[in-house]
């Protein structure tokens, strides 16, 4: 903690002149620090409690991924991308196949492709809702750290019988996925998806509706239209700010063009809005996943593929839970890409921390910052 | 799905328009992804045409790809539209290429203020300088790092 104007006696003693400029500017270094989400650190200046600028400064969970893929061959990567966002693994793994099968000509079978979307929706609401308890205990609302955590294990039993791991799944395989839906999964799936659609309205009673909650996000952090836009935000913090972008729907891409959903927004930037999107997506997801149940095409999941990335370059991009997650593939032919860079929601995302916190009281800055859905370890890789 | 490449099509048409000297290549590699290569000095002006005439306002990513046989840098900056539904789905590689020896570039963030830290992360892996960037500092390596760029080719991992 350091003042940013010379120490003279007067403010070293406690009693600076409230006409001196900077006087009462304060620069704090708040991290670096396992915030919920692994590490990272926010300077932020202060005028009083008043954040006037704050800075981003990540890089405490650097792993020089895209070093990593470019050394090793495309299958043996798989589980290397999902790190970043273990939460969120099948999505970016997602973003990973749909590159290469863009340069290798491959589509997958039907059922192969209803699948996927299955587990990327099952993805999204255990992202949302990490996310969300998370963003209860910024609020010192315990209630709301527990009920999401809890309820997310709901879909991580049903992840774990799909795939046969509970997060990190390497389930999509160019060709397809790995495996069929074991026995019974449909039934306990729309059971599952209808106890937390009743969940939800329970959070709503206790918390979305919680002068707590609505008290310090309303009007609070509020990123508009254009900046959202201009600073290249993604997924639920572009949405929050009144921008309907959703590449599920702007590109179709595996089973989505054939399924009926709907883009959720809201119009005033804030991070009520930002977190109702999230709340919103939530129910939307739940009734994507028995959609996708209903209308599950019978055949194979899988097509041969060979390990191959062919020359040419491709950019797969998929909506993952906090936004567009893309790879930039070169292939040169060989059995691993030439180079391979990897473009996360999060990562776009952390443009607009500085935005969104500038003008906002300290007390306020965890929810603010947070409602941007931003993961370290996604921006870093 | 519609096949087409209409709107790809056209809308290189227009760059070319504009531009006939200077850009060097012009192509739609499948339908919503068209490559444009522009002479570096020439960079600032094709983007902010796309930007103000063709509302690719929204940049979705910057990336560097170290062609070392060829000893050059290649910068691509993605773009996007957000403000135009029409066009969501396409996606612009804006490409220059700056000389291994002397790798420097314009920056665009004045343009696209989403791109500092992708312009930011291309200086420290890559060693390219970008002209005009506001905060040209270390991002994710360390502020102490005295490595080589790590994401040249010619750096291996110790175990590779």
């Amino acid at each position: 903690m350091t003042t940013t104007d010379k120490p003279t006696q007067e403010n070293t003693l406690g009693s600076p002149s409230p006409d001196e400029p900077g006087a009462q500017t304060l620069t704090l270094s708040v991290g670096p620090q396992h915030s919920g989400s692994g590490h990272m650190r926010l300077i932020v200046e202060l005028d009083g409690d008043i954040i006037l600028n704050a800075q981003p400064d990540p890089g405490y969970v650097h792993r020089g991924i895209e070093k990593i893929i470019e050394l090793r061959n495309i299958i043996r990567s798989i589980p290397v991308i999902e790190r970043p966002s273990i939460i969120d693994a099948s999505n970016l793994n997602h973003a990973w196949v749909r590159a290469i099968e863009e340069l290798q000509g491959v589509e997958p079978p039907a059922r192969g492709q209803y699948l996927r979307c299955l587990l990327n929706e099952m993805n999204r609401i255990m992202s949302h809702l990490y996310w969300l308890s998370i963003y209860g205990v910024f609020l010192g609302h315990t209630t709301m750290f527990m009920w999401p955590l809890g309820d997310r294990e709901l879909f991580i039993d049903l992840a774990e019988s799909l795939t046969g791991a509970r997060i990190t799944y390497s389930y999509l395989v160019p060709g397809g996925v790995r495996r069929d839906l074991p026995q019974g999964f449909a039934e306990e799936a729309i059971k599952r998806t209808e106890y937390f659609e009743k969940r939800l309205d329970e959070y709503e009673n206790i918390f979305f509706k919680n002068p707590l909650f609505t008290s310090r996000a309303k009007g609070v952090g509020v990123l508009s239209r254009q900046k959202a836009i201009e600073l290249g935000t993604t997924g639920p913090t572009l949405r929050g700010s009144g921008v309907d972008a959703d590449l599920r729907k702007d590109e179709p891409y595996a089973a989505y063009g054939e399924l009926d959903f709907k883009v959720h927004t809201r119009p005033d930037g804030d991070s009520y809005s930002r977190v109702m999107v999230h709340v919103d997506e939530m129910r939307e997801s739940s009734q994507l996943i028995r959609q996708i149940l209903k209308k599950l095409p019978s055949g194979p999941v899988r097509r041969k593929a060979p390990i191959v990335v062919p020359r040419g370059e491709a950019y797969g991009r998929v909506e993952s839970a906090r936004g567009e997650c893309s790879f930039y593939m070169i292939g040169e032919g060989g059995d691993k890409p030439y180079r391979a860079r990897y473009i996360t929601g999060s990562y776009r995302n952390m443009a607009a921390i500085s935005a969104v916190l500038e003008g906002v009281r300290l007390a306020d800055m965890p929810t603010s910052w947070w409602s941007i859905d931003y993961w370290p370890v996604e921006a870093d890789r | 799905m519609n096949l087409s490449h209409e709107r790809e099509d056209y809308l290189i048409k227009i760059l070319k328009e504009n531009f006939p000297n200077d850009i060097k290549d012009a192509t739609a590699i499948r339908r919503s992804r068209i490559n444009v290569t522009v002479a570096p000095e020439k960079i600032v002006d094709v983007a902010l045409f796309l930007r103000d005439k063709l509302a690719f306002d929204h940049p979705t990513g910057v990336s560097a790809v170290d062609y070392n046989r060829e000893s050059r840098f290649e910068i691509v900056y993605h773009l996007s539209s957000a403000t135009n539904p029409d066009q969501r789905d396409i996606l612009i590689n804006l490409k220059e290429s700056v000389p291994r020896n002397s790798p420097k570039a314009t920056s665009l963030v004045k343009i696209w203020p989403g791109v500092e830290n992708f312009e930011r992360e291309s200086i420290e892996m890559f060693g390219l300088q970008f002209e005009g960037h506001p905060r040209p500092e270390k991002l994710f390596l360390n502020d102490n790092w005295d490595g080589p760029p790590p994401m040249r080719k010619e750096v291996r991992f110790p175990t590779d």
